[in-house]
């Protein structure tokens, strides 16, 4: 019995040599005090409700457009134009179609123009001279200017003004390309940015041009994130309304568009506008349906963007 | 003693006898009599001399990261460049193929002559020099694309013939070919750090370069992986010259022929610090019998 309680010497100088370093592990990795753990899930459930308040936004909004706009679902609602007296065959046909058009335009605009800028301010500009720091402080400014000023611009510069296109297609392009063109050059810089030097220099020291480096090697890593940035910024320039209205998106265009260069032009997000001021409940029902397939249209937008993005995403 | 280093330098190369000295400035004649001198079973100083340093200066944004260095580099060998830390040895094979140039705030001074043909001079143009100047980096930088793909890039972009060819023969020539032939369209990124490396080193021979430049190869890799580079770069000295860069002492005295020993040299109030070439000379003599006590007490791990 008394042998058995005798300690083991070696592990009782072990516990004796490390006694003090438990006593001070247990003095400071011991309980938290209580106010600590209080305040911690305070914060927690303040964190919590941020994100639930801001889900309930959305899910508020789409679920009371669709039950608004419930009666007004059938195939009327895209193969039908527009009317101010008959809601039962009114539809969203032409502001579609013109929707679809501003769309093809911005995209034609402003993946050359984004990637190429992006290209330059990444590849080529020298970040200390101070035109290409005004340059780059610029952009960032533009990306929060309000639309409406875009508007403005659009109207002044393609609608009237030197290029004098007047209200068409082609001026409603340019404006949206405008608006998120910022937007693109700082998705697809990031983008160009995320990939490594040590490609560059492998690409160089081959006897690669840098043009080669940046055609071959840059542009094909950075894909992904500029399609990601491209479509995000495409279904902003699809939500726009404000710069649309001053850059003449008719409401009424009953026939669809024949040329993006002649003609007036309707969008979807200002034909929603124009339903909503109607008087008769029906042409509200009208709105809400819009809105339904304009959530529907951005989500699935916005969600293929996120599936890309981590579908590619690179690790080097 | 600046001096009596640069006299070493020129002893050590001093059998350099005919010296490959490529008049004007076309550099495709330059390659050919390389190879030539490649292809002569000549001893190794018979080679001639690739490279010759005069008082080389790089200097970042005005503060110079290495001083007069004077060298000549001998065609057909393994020269190491060895030393500590920030002794800029990295800085020093950048200029062997004008890397530096990336780097907008580096400026060159002195000389950095290939085949008796200054790399610097106005009408050079570094895409030229790069051709014929391979580099492998230290850590993997296989491009994200397919094996193959990684090795034809550079043939590619060069606008050389039977790239299937080249494909095979790189891989075969940096001892990958076996590991790889059944899953050459796999994605680079899929093999181990160390195959990683070896494609490197066969992307860098598919475009067939006089030179191939090594800046610490196998400071990413496991002992076994580097053990199959240095086997290699064995087996790469019999038709390139290769210049490596290390920080790994056994492995300058392993594979190379002529070493360059460079420290960091401080400046009398110590606020700026550059490297400086101590000692440049057959590797045996470098690692067994060194005339600065710098070296030895380097190379015998006294300091560093």
């Amino acid at each position: 019995m008394a042998r058995r309680e005798m300690p083991n010497p070696m592990a009782e100088r072990t516990r004796l040599a490390t006694a003090g370093a438990h006593a001070a592990v247990v003095g400071n990795l011991g309980k938290q005090p209580r106010g600590d753990v209080w305040r911690g899930n305070l914060f927690l459930a303040l964190l919590l409700l941020a994100v639930v308040l801001a889900l309930i936004g959305l899910i508020a909004l789409i679920v009371q457009s669709a039950l608004k706009g419930a009666p007004a679902f059938s195939m009327d609602l895209f193969t039908e134009g527009p009317s101010i007296v008959n809601p039962e065959t009114a539809g969203f046909r032409p502001a579609i179609i013109g929707s679809l058009y501003l769309i093809a335009g911005v995209v034609l605009l402003i993946v050359p123009l984004g990637v190429g800028a992006a290209v330059y301010l990444e590849e080529y500009a020298d970040g200390d001279r101070w035109w290409n720091r005004l340059i780059e402080l610029n952009i960032q400014n533009l990306a929060a200017v309000p639309s409406i000023i875009y508007g403005i611009l659009g109207l002044a510069f393609f609608v009237r003004g030197p290029l004098s296109l007047g209200f068409v297609v082609a001026a409603g392009s340019l404006t949206l390309a405008l608006l998120v063109l910022p937007t693109v050059i700082l998705a697809a810089r990031e983008a160009i940015r995320a990939v490594p030097p040590s490609i560059r220099d492998g690409s160089l020291a081959l006897g690669a041009t840098q043009w080669q480096t940046i055609r071959r090697q840059v542009l094909p890593a950075s894909i992904p994130g500029i399609v990601t940035g491209v479509i995000l910024a495409v279904s902003r320039a699809l939500g726009e309304a404000a710069p649309l209205l001053l850059v003449g998106a008719a409401t009424f265009v009953t026939a669809d568009q024949p040329n993006p260069f002649e003609g007036g032009y309707s969008a979807m997000p200002v034909q929603i506008y124009n339903y909503a001021l109607q008087a008769q409940d029906e042409f509200k029902a009208l709105a809400a349906a819009g809105v339904v397939v304009m959530l529907v249209v951005l989500l699935a937008l916005n969600s293929f963007a996120i599936w890309l993005r981590n579908r590619y995403e690179q690790q080097w | 003693m600046l001096d009596k280093v640069a006299d070493r330098a020129g002893k050590a190369a001093g059998g350099a006898s005919g010296r490959a000295k490529a008049p004007g400035i076309d550099v495709s004649g330059v390659r050919e009599a390389g190879q030539a001198d490649r292809r002569g079973s000549m001893s190794k100083s018979d080679r001639g001399t690739i490279f010759e340093l005069r008082d080389l200066t790089v200097k970042y944004g005005g503060t110079p990261a290495v001083k007069d260095v004077s060298m000549e580099i001998a065609a057909g060998e393994i020269t190491a460049l060895i030393g500590p830390s920030g002794c800029g040895k990295s800085t020093l094979i950048r200029c062997f193929n004008r890397m530096n140039d990336l780097i907008p705030s580096a400026r060159v001074e002195g000389s950095c002559l290939y085949h008796g043909q200054d790399l610097y001079g106005p009408e050079v143009d570094p895409v030229e020099v790069r051709k014929r100047i391979g580099m492998v980096f230290q850590k993997p930088n296989p491009f994200p694309k397919s094996i193959k793909d990684n090795i034809a890039f550079g043939p590619k972009v060069l606008g050389l013939d039977d790239i299937e060819g080249r494909v095979e023969r790189a891989l075969h020539g940096a001892a990958l070919w076996d590991e790889v032939k059944d899953r050459l369209d796999e994605n680079a990124y899929s093999m181990s750090g160390g195959q990683q490396q070896r494609l490197c080193i066969a992307r860098c021979i598919a475009v067939d370069p006089e030179v191939i430049l090594m800046d610490e190869p196998c400071s990413a890799l496991d002992p076994i992986s580097t053990g199959k580079i240095e086997d290699l770069m064995m087996e790469l000295k019999e038709n390139y010259s290769i210049v490596i860069v290390t920080h790994n002492m056994q492995q300058a005295a392993r594979v190379s022929d002529r070493t360059a020993f460079l420290i960091v040299e401080l400046d009398a109030e110590e606020r700026d610090r550059w490297g400086q070439l101590i000692e440049y000379d057959v590797t045996d003599k470098i690692f067994t019998n060194p005339a600065d006590s710098r070296t030895e007490d380097y190379v015998t791990g006294k300091v560093g």
